[in-house]
């Protein structure tokens, strides 16, 4: 996005609180032919100042305009913070050109409140607040503006090790890992955010007592996740509800570097959930998916090692999908990554609505998937004794019938805020 | 045995640099706000740039360092009259209120020593405060910074060329990342186990823990309880597995354990972790184009298919580690770390 700003006069008051007002006038040139940049850098450093001094309570408030920073920008350890910006793909904050630093903005503080402005072209993550208790994500866009690479920043908006986080009315765009991530969190609220065009539009990993609902996640490689990982220090996530929301058309080419999880995932995934406990997933629209409407597997699956001293759980228990609809697109399935190629060795070119590994701690009920539509296509894949592409051939069973159950609900404690 | 040649010569020392320096007042320390300009702290006396120590101003060094773009540090450290540290169960020294630890940060070029910037940690009302000075360009004194900000050097190598950097100059904010512990800002050098060494002072060489004892800057220094000592990592006669771990402790584990600012990766960097927390067929989590396209921080016995020397060869912001403070890959550090993992044996699949 390209703004033909010009400030020609700026005005800074430091009052009580830090409180950094910008008075700024503002020009629009003409680019007729080429678009042109205009970078405010007077305004950068005092944002940059604004932020480093910034006394709890304090509102800084960025204008409209195009600021350029060279380095990360950061909060640390103040309190009630609002940093507050003309609106989304107004107050941009560039870091084309950073040099230093592994985020655009990174945040260690409680009570923050991130309103209305644009984050773009970071060197590694776009937004990171890490251990926040407290931190609202209202409005703000998180972007690359050089297309859909894997030298992109990792995540677009980023919290973790957080308590009470609210996202909502956001939009991230080509992370190249996810858009959304929260990780290792505890009592998340997503809703109305606009994911697309990231490796992962929305992922939930390692948390509890998260609510993701409204969201429109469309033209990712995976539409929405959520998953558990191994060797961390918040081991397992749980209280999961994932309702109301539109995952469609999530079927661009994963641009993901090698080595994390998000880089095996097949484009044309709506929705994987992976080693996770009591999740419900219902009332979502999962559709044109060239590969597979929802995936739900255990570690195992991934055929990555893992260690479990910290209480890491592999299995997926209490996973409820219910009331759904699934609508996959008529397309060959992806064969760029070795689970599409799989799902494309099993069911030559036809991309599955729902799949699952199969594999559980023990004979309980651990999965129900129930009225998700008609004449789905299922698929059990069975796989814990299998080791190559005959034996799942084997092993798979196509009816769902075992799964059609209720399981326990449970309460999703809310944010505190 | 030793105590009594031990006290002469600090006597000496502190007689040396009371009659010997220009007459620019004791050290002070500000009430309030901190001094604009380094000099005001009279840390040291005559032409600053010369870094010559005033009363009670103590040199120290560290068996392994972090390194920082092959930038030479001098460390002093200062506490007020009658005040002294005490050695903590875990080694750490617990300091007493208005110790200041002084790290100067320059380049010996071939101009001449440019100095570019003072890092100090002040112990103020149980806490640490990080305060940054950048020199001037005239060399005279270094004024106070919270930006930070760069510095065009010319980076002497140790093979004899050089390599031109942006030097980064950490604002307020940064110097937190690396010295978090537990939501606090802590010292990270000043332990026993790096401290445990000889120092060749201006009258001669003594054990640095000995000395600040002499000096009483530590109060409860036992040589034969106090022995903790860490591997120096460019060391060639030690174990390759101790100078690798005591290296990456220093330059990773700051930041890479519980209570560190990178707790939340699950890679805990230190002598004591078990493999899978060092790495050892631990698969990246939020490491982004950190991962340089392979599956494990340690691959063992490949160091080229390994995340964690790739991040350590980065230049990229978004990929290298350390995050950040680092502008030029560590040639020798990264040499030590692929032979220790080239020595791995083992299989992750």
């Amino acid at each position: 996005m390209y703004l033909s700003l010009s400030t020609l006069s700026c005005r800074f008051i430091n009052m009580r609180f830090y409180f950094i007002y910008f008075s700024a006038c503002l020009l629009f040139l003409s680019c007729a032919d080429a678009p042109s940049v205009s970078v405010d850098e007077e305004g950068s450093e005092k944002i940059l100042l604004a932020l480093l001094e910034a006394d709890s309570g304090a509102v800084i408030e960025i204008p409209e305009g195009f600021f350029a920073f060279k380095r990360s920008l950061s909060l640390d350890g103040v309190s009630g913070v609002t940093i507050k910006g003309a609106g989304m793909g107004k107050s941009i904050l560039s870091f084309d050109n950073q040099i230093d630093g592994a985020e655009g903005l990174l945040i260690k503080a409680d009570q923050i409140t991130l309103e209305d402005f644009t984050i773009q072209d970071s060197k590694g993550d776009a937004i990171k607040v890490q251990d926040a208790e407290g931190i609202v994500f209202r409005r703000v866009e998180t972007t690359w503006t050089h297309g859909a690479n894997e030298t992109n920043g990792g995540y677009g908006i980023y919290p973790v090790g957080c308590t009470s986080v609210l996202i909502e009315g956001c939009e991230a765009s080509y992370a190249a890992d996810a858009g959304i991530y929260v990780g290792q969190s505890n009592q998340v609220v997503m809703r109305d955010n606009y994911a697309h065009h990231n490796v992962a539009g929305i992922e939930i990993e390692n948390s509890r007592n998260v609510e993701a609902y409204n969201n429109l996640a469309e033209e990712n490689t995976g539409g929405l996740l959520i998953f558990d990982m191994p060797g961390l220090p918040q081991a397992n996530g749980y209280n999961v509800k994932v309702y109301d929301n539109t995952v469609r058309s999530n079927n661009h080419k994963n641009f993901a570097p090698e080595g994390g999880v998000v880089s095996t995932l097949p484009p044309g995934t709506g929705m994987l959930i992976i080693a996770h406990r009591d999740v419900e997933v219902y009332n979502n629209e999962v559709t044109d998916y060239k590969t597979l409407g929802l995936g739900v597997i255990s570690w195992y699956f991934t055929e990555r090692p893992f260690e479990t001293d910290n209480g890491f759980d592999p299995y997926y228990t209490n996973v409820s999908v219910h009331d759904n609809t699934f609508e996959r697109r008529r397309a060959i399935p992806d064969i760029t990554k070795e689970f599409g190629q799989m799902l494309n060795g099993l069911f030559i070119g036809k991309p599955q609505d729902i799949v699952i590994d199969g594999i559980f701690e023990n004979a309980d009920v651990h999965l129900c998937l129930k009225n998700n539509g008609e004449d789905l296509r299922f698929a059990n894949l069975n796989a814990e004794t299998a080791s190559d592409l005959g034996d799942l051939k084997k092993l798979v069973d196509r009816n769902m019938d075992r799964f059609n159950c209720d399981l326990p609900s449970f309460d999703v404690t809310p944010p505190a805020l | 045995m030793m105590l009594p040649f031990r006290n002469s010569l600090l006597i000496g020392l502190v007689t040396l640099l009371v009659y010997s320096c220009q007459p620019t007042g004791q050290v002070s320390l500000y009430e309030g706000e901190p001094f604009n300009r380094l000099s005001d702290y009279h840390f040291f006396t005559g032409r600053q740039s010369a870094l010559n120590p005033n009363t009670g101003v103590i040199p120290y060094d560290l068996i392994t360092p972090l390194f920082s773009d092959y930038a030479e540090k001098a460390r002093f450290v200062w506490m007020p009259q009658g005040q002294s540290a005490e050695i903590l169960e875990n080694g750490d020294l617990g300091f007493p209120e208005g110790a200041v630890l002084i790290k100067n940060f320059f380049y010996n070029l071939e101009a001449g020593r440019q100095l570019i910037e003072t890092r100090l940690l002040v112990r103020e009302a149980g806490d640490w405060t990080p305060l940054t000075y950048i020199w001037d360009e005239d060399q005279r004194d270094a004024s106070l910074s919270i930006t930070g900000g760069f510095a065009a050097v010319d980076v002497p190598l140790p093979d004899g060329t050089t390599h031109a950097i942006q030097y980064v100059i950490p604002n307020k904010n940064q110097c937190k990342t690396c010295h978090e512990s537990g939501g606090k800002i802590e010292p990270i050098g000043p332990k026993v186990k790096h401290l445990n060494r000889e120092y060749t002072y201006v009258e001669g060489s003594a054990n640095q823990l000995a000395a600040w004892s002499d000096y009483q800057y530590i109060s409860n220094y036992d040589q034969d309880n106090h022995t903790a000592l860490t591997t120096a990592w460019d060391d060639p006669s030690e174990p390759l597995q101790e100078r690798a771990l005591a290296y990456l402790e220093v330059n990773c584990g700051t930041c890479h354990k519980a209570d560190g600012s990178a707790y939340v990766s699950g890679l805990h960097i230190s002598a004591e972790s078990d493999p899978y927390q060092l790495g050892i067929c631990k698969t990246p989590v939020s490491a982004g184009k950190g991962s340089g396209g392979f599956r494990y921080d340690i691959n063992p016995g490949h160091p080229e298919s390994s995340i964690l020397v790739y991040r350590m060869k980065s230049d990229d912001p978004g990929a290298m580690m350390p995050e950040i403070g680092r502008k030029i890959m560590h040639t020798e550090g990264v040499q030590l770390i692929s032979d220790w993992i080239a020595s791995m044996e083992g299989s992750c699949e």
